[in-house]
């Protein structure tokens, strides 16, 4: 359909999230800006990503940004979070350039989480 | 449309009558001629155009001579606003209208604001209704013109327009209506309404697309600059060739709206009263407008807790209009309900359901089923849902 706003992933991403929701015992991160609010929440063994999970008030781009980053991410190293790279996500979701500040949120939310995880691995 | 696709968007625009585009695809070959011309082809065309002026006068109660077409609603308002600002402009440059009017209408008035008039923005109460008091207090002496909507295309709320003309036509100021949201839909009896000037288009009540009306009293005072030059077409007040077939169109779909109006009516009552009754269990649901004394066409709600944007994606099929920023040509959250005092996350998270002829019972229903899930799992979805 033409000038559709969303890419067949973003659709794919939003319409079956399964990354939604809570971890119980897991290291949690919460982001506002953009005018959305997002919530990270990773379980660790090991030094890598047991599982992954993702609140989110935002749109759609967003909501599959993060979906995406939780499939792609489960089972990596912990210690790789600090190369995610917002530039990859809006590539393969192809982000409008309008929205690719709200991305850059998530990166910086996903960095955060690689610190936490990592200061609570410390203690 | 796809099969799939359920459309409860008819306040942006309607189907085509197959009456309607059968007549239209008759005229495209048949009587193509130009109807200023004086031979036997241009007389048949100018035929067509007169019986169009004839059905869209009965619809709505008025002599057709006072009837000009343009190519839409837009262009109504444009003429009528400005045209008449200049018109009177020797009498005094203060004109008013209300920030919740479509579009059309407000940066009509914010050309003349550029071109030196003083525009009073008259602030609706907390539903969208202007007071005859508020009204009556902004005029003044140099007063010229008074536009407000019949029926808010985003809210459905229905303006008092014969009390509202009054007050008008007691301070000598010229009343334009823009009726686009109303002809066809509820009466509309010009000549029970103190109203000078109002602005219609075909494609709001199951005519063509690129074809409205403007209807200028026949009265003193009451009158028009053209805006456009050419021809004499139309008492010089719009000139440019007659588009026949779109004018015939609207002059069936004009009739057959006259015809249908009340059950028309009736039915979008019972529509709405069932979609309503399908989603007000949500919690926090927000009507934006009035749900009793509206349009029954239009049912719009908020809800907290829901991106807009996202809440349109997961209604589809379902063909909806939205408060939503990015979804909508603007980039902004609905101006109009920001004017009624909502902020800017329920004016974004606003879908405003609009059903029309075609809209059966099932419709509504599976509307209701997919809103309700779909605000659900968004709000599932939130930071705010954690325990």
């Amino acid at each position: 359909m033409s000038d559709d706003p969303y890419s067949a992933a973003v659709r794919e991403l939003f319409l079956n999230t399964v990354h939604g929701g809570d971890l119980p015992d897991a290291v949690v991160v919460d982001v506002a800006g953009a005018g959305m609010q997002l919530r990270l929440a990773a379980r660790h063994i090991d030094g890598r990503l047991e599982a992954l999970r993702f609140r989110a008030y935002a749109c759609p781009h967003v909501i599959a940004a993060c979906e995406a980053f939780c499939r792609g991410w489960e089972g990596r190293r912990v210690a790789d979070l600090g190369r995610f790279a917002a530039t990859d996500i809006i590539g393969d979701l192809s982000v409008p350039v309008e929205k690719t500040g709200r991305i850059l949120v998530l990166e910086d939310a996903v960095r955060a989480l690689g610190r936490n995880i990592g200061g609570a691995a410390t203690e | 449309m796809p099969p799939e696709m359920l459309y409860l968007d008819y306040a942006a625009s309607t189907p085509v009558e197959a009456d309607v585009a059968a007549l239209m695809l008759d005229c495209r070959t048949r009587a193509f001629a130009n109807p200023s011309s004086n031979h036997l082809a241009g007389r048949q065309s100018r035929a067509l155009v007169e019986t169009a002026q004839s059905q869209l006068g009965a619809l709505l109660n008025v002599d057709p001579r006072t009837l000009i077409w343009t190519s839409g609603a837009t262009e109504s308002d444009n003429l009528a606003i400005i045209g008449a600002a200049h018109y009177r402009a020797h009498r005094g440059k203060h004109v008013v209208t209300m920030p919740t009017e479509h579009k059309a209408v407000t940066d009509a008035f914010h050309q003349l604001e550029k071109e030196g008039f003083e525009v009073t923005w008259l602030t609706p109460d907390s539903q969208g209704q202007l007071r005859c008091e508020t009204l009556a207090a902004a005029l003044r002496p140099d007063s010229q013109l008074a536009s407000i909507m019949f029926v808010n295309n985003e809210t459905g709320v229905i303006q008092d327009i014969e009390a509202l003309g009054t007050v008008c036509r007691e301070h000598d100021v010229l009343f334009h209506v823009d009726a686009a949201q109303a002809v066809g839909k509820v009466p509309v009896d010009l000549q029970a309404l103190p109203v000078d000037l109002l602005s219609l288009t075909a494609h709001k009540f199951y005519g063509p697309k690129g074809i409205g009306a403007l209807y200028i009293a026949d009265r003193p005072g009451c009158h028009v600059e053209p805006l456009l030059f050419g021809g004499g077409q139309q008492r010089r007040l719009r000139p440019g060739t007659l588009p026949v077939e779109l004018i015939a169109g609207l002059g069936l779909a004009a009739e057959i709206a006259a015809k249908r109006l009340h059950a028309d009516f009736d039915k979008l009552v019972k529509l709405r009263s069932a979609l309503w009754s399908g989603i007000e269990a949500i919690d926090g649901l927000i009507v934006n407008g009035d749900l009793d004394g509206g349009f029954p066409g239009i049912l719009n709600v908020s809800v907290d807790g829901v991106e807009g944007e996202s809440l349109l994606l997961a209604l589809e099929p379902l063909c909806v209009a939205t408060g939503s920023a990015c979804n909508s040509q603007s980039q902004e959250p609905s101006y109009v309900l920001r004017a009624l005092g909502r902020g800017d996350d329920l004016a974004q998270s606003s879908i405003r359901f609009s059903m029309g002829r075609p809209t059966t019972a099932e419709d509504v229903e599976s509307a209701a089923q997919r809103y309700c899930a779909a605000v659900t799992r968004l709000r599932a979805l939130a930071p705010s849902a954690t325990a």
